[in-house]
């Protein structure tokens, strides 16, 4: 993940006109449902100051509200697990898989679980996973990574779903409409949910009063994940703990509404345990994996908001950056504005530290976050680190160094400005600059605008009556 | 991985307590609450009114996609699923929630089963109660409440007394903190549905593809004849 190769990535999305269409589809509907349920709520701003406040109360007591969750959740017969890193969650969790004697394992749609790289730590073991969210089903018969936290499959066409159902489906039918494709989607893995010794999920919020673990999702996969196989295994990140059943009820409405624009999921599921005695169904043994994975260091480096995220998805929806290369382009498990912010954390600054450079800085992000990150500014705190720490190219590092020297001695910077604008305006044609020397970057993708006759300095000496 | 548990803590709680004091939870549990008061005064405008009539309007309105009817007393249960079948063209034989006031019912003429199928096409059941402002049923997993219930049917037909309708999500909060806390808590709103091929909204995922609500309401007075 060297910088030509985000460059490569970048030019590789632009170049697809499929992906752009797809990335519109579904983005501009969530943009237009997100505005209408929040123009439906006068208090949303108020809301939102309390979904922040709620959530740095935890992040403020974190260690307390892990305790009490752990506390609750074996009192409940769960068995807590911890893990510092990405490596030692997915050994927790194969462990479990191998000791129950697991040889297929279904699972429901989790980021975290794509953070820690899940998927090929139970392909190396040999244990066969059922991805049952739809989007994931998607993708996992493409052998694509997902492309967006809320909508996996975002970077596929219905025509393109279409064909990897035909390829692979026992059942497939016509596929002639999208609901279609969902009905053969239903057929194909009905009988997974039931033959699967481990279901894997998430979880949207733990609650810390209960040691219950709160999922959401709209088409059921994740009860029918959850519920009929002997053993449920939960991956949280620490930072998902809630006070309580209440506190996450205010996170909900703002969780929903910022992700799909519905008011609540149609599941909303609080699992707390395993099957009491004289339950006809649910799993006998329910293990959580707490997994920190840089997060307690983000709280020691100045990250602590960034553990309000609530993974709505509502930054990618409207980052002009996302809407023009989606998610793949940025090469970690979390794209547009978040992924931004956390890739850096979770891969290291060295390698990603272009992705907080692939920002206009228009705030949209931060404007309809429903947890209120300032997630521009975390941007800008990687791009201050990144400068320091000397992984800025030669050639940037070198422009911003002459630049400087200009800047600081006026009687050179007026001159050398007003000879640039001299420059640039004989490649300008009716008010436009199509091609220029250096500026291939720009105009490769669209003109620059002819700059004034005269620079700001010399019309303004101009304009003053006396000065 | 007790030596995860340790470090873990021990780093966060280097950033959060540099001083080592240790944390205070009656503090934190005054804070925590003091964040609850803000709640009534900024949610959104949705429950006026009874709550029974706001939830029966949530619960049939387009986001929710679910349909709803209202019977006076819990014995014309088994009448209203007979016009359901009926009406959608279903066979009698439904999987019936191992409830002991749905086992009372009457259910002659329709063949039930306690235990539910893969591919059930109906079930009825019996919910804890509903949330008036998001049109959600509330079903507490246990010996007479089997969680696949709400999940395996195509067709899932749901009574609930109106009496159980809670007017806010922080309602229903409230009363679960007085009561044993479930294995499996579902808030169901409406049939299953996915928008993840390219946002389209399809009902029927994997969940039911259809909701349809009974609201038992005492109180409720039924227009004297159809012509009425």
């Amino acid at each position: 993940m060297t910088q030509p190769a985000f460059a490569a990535r970048v030019d590789r999305a632009l170049a697809d006109p499929d992906l752009k269409r797809a990335i519109e589809r579904t983005t501009g509907t969530a943009r237009s449902k997100r505005a209408a349920a929040v123009a439906a709520w006068p208090d949303f701003a108020a809301a939102r100051e309390l979904g922040r406040d709620i959530k740095d109360h935890v992040t403020a007591n974190l260690d307390h509200y892990l305790l009490t969750f752990e506390r609750n959740a074996t009192a409940a017969g769960a068995i807590v697990h911890w893990a510092r890193t990405a490596q030692e969650a997915c050994d927790i969790v194969v462990g479990i898989c191998k000791a129950a004697g697991a040889a297929s394992v279904t699972r429901a749609k989790s980021m975290l679980g794509e953070e820690i790289g899940l998927p090929h730590a139970l392909a190396d073991a040999g244990i066969e996973r059922v991805e049952t969210d739809l989007a994931e089903h998607i993708i996992q018969l493409a052998g694509d990574p997902p492309s967006h936290i809320v909508w996996p499959a975002l970077h596929k066409t219905r025509e393109q779903v279409a064909a990897l159902f035909r390829a692979h489906h026992h059942d497939p039918g016509a596929l002639a409409t999208v609901a279609a494709m969902v009905a053969s989607a239903r057929r194909e893995l009905r009988r997974r949910f039931m033959a699967a010794d481990v279901g894997i999920s998430g979880a949207n919020f733990l609650i810390a009063d209960t040691g219950a673990v709160c999922t959401v999702t709209n088409e059921g996969n994740a009860e029918l994940t959850t519920t009929p196989p002997r053993v449920h295994i939960v991956t949280a990140g620490i930072e998902k703990l809630v006070p309580s059943t209440a506190h996450a009820m205010s996170l909900l409405r703002l969780l929903v509404r910022s992700a799909t624009g519905a008011e609540v999921t149609q599941y909303t599921t609080f699992h707390c345990g395993p099957r009491r005695p004289g339950d006809a169904d649910g799993p006998t043994a329910f293990h959580i994996v707490l997994v920190d994975n840089g997060r307690s260091r983000m709280l020691a480096e100045g990250l602590a908001e960034m553990l309000r995220c609530l993974r709505c998805g509502a930054c990618l929806n409207h980052c002009v950056v996302f809407r023009q290369i989606g998610g793949h382009a940025y090469g970690g498990t979390y794209p547009g504005p978040m992924g931004a912010v956390l890739t850096p954390v979770l891969d290291g600054l060295a390698g990603t530290q272009d992705l907080p450079h692939a920002c206009t800085l228009n705030g949209q992000c931060q404007e309809v976050c429903p947890v209120a990150i300032p997630l521009p500014t975390l941007l800008r705190g990687w791009r201050e680190r990144s400068w320091r720490e000397g992984l800025e190219p030669g050639v940037v590092r070198g422009s911003l160094f002459a630049w400087r020297f200009l800047v600081l001695r006026p009687a050179l910077y007026r001159p050398a400005t007003a000879l640039a604008l001299r420059v640039m305006r004989l490649f300008a044609r009716r008010g436009w600059i199509a091609r220029m020397p250096l500026a291939g970057g720009w105009t490769r993708h669209r003109d620059l605008p002819s700059p004034a006759r005269q620079t700001f300095m010399a019309q303004l000496r101009q304009r003053r009556p006396s000065a | 991985m007790s030596d995860a548990r340790s470090t873990i803590l021990t780093a966060i709680r280097a950033t959060l307590r540099p001083d080592r004091a240790a944390a205070d939870p009656a503090a934190i549990a005054a804070a925590a609450a003091g964040l609850l008061l803000r709640v009534p005064p900024l949610r959104p405008d949705r429950v006026r009114g009874a709550a029974a009539e706001a939830f029966l309007a949530r619960v049939a309105s387009p986001a929710v996609g679910a349909s709803a009817e209202r019977i006076v007393s819990l014995a014309g249960l088994p009448d209203a699923v007979r016009r359901y079948l009926a009406a959608h063209d279903l066979a009698a034989s439904i999987a019936l929630q191992p409830h002991p006031e749905l086992c009372a019912l009457d259910w002659s003429g329709i063949a039930t089963h306690p235990r539910i199928d893969l591919d059930e096409p109906v079930a009825v059941g019996l919910a804890l109660g509903g949330i008036a402002e998001t049109g959600s049923l509330v079903f507490h997993s246990g010996p007479t409440a089997p969680t696949l219930f709400a999940f395996l049917p195509l067709h899932h037909i749901v009574a609930v007394a109106a009496e159980r309708i809670w007017p806010w999500l922080e309602d229903y909060a409230a009363a679960l903190a007085t009561l044993p806390v479930p294995r499996n808590v579902n808030l169901v709103t409406g049939p299953s549905g996915t928008t993840d091929i390219e946002g389209t909204l399809v009902r029927g995922a994997h969940g039911p593809g259809h909701l349809h609500v009974v609201l038992v309401d005492p109180a409720y007075h039924p227009p004297a004849s159809d012509a009425a």
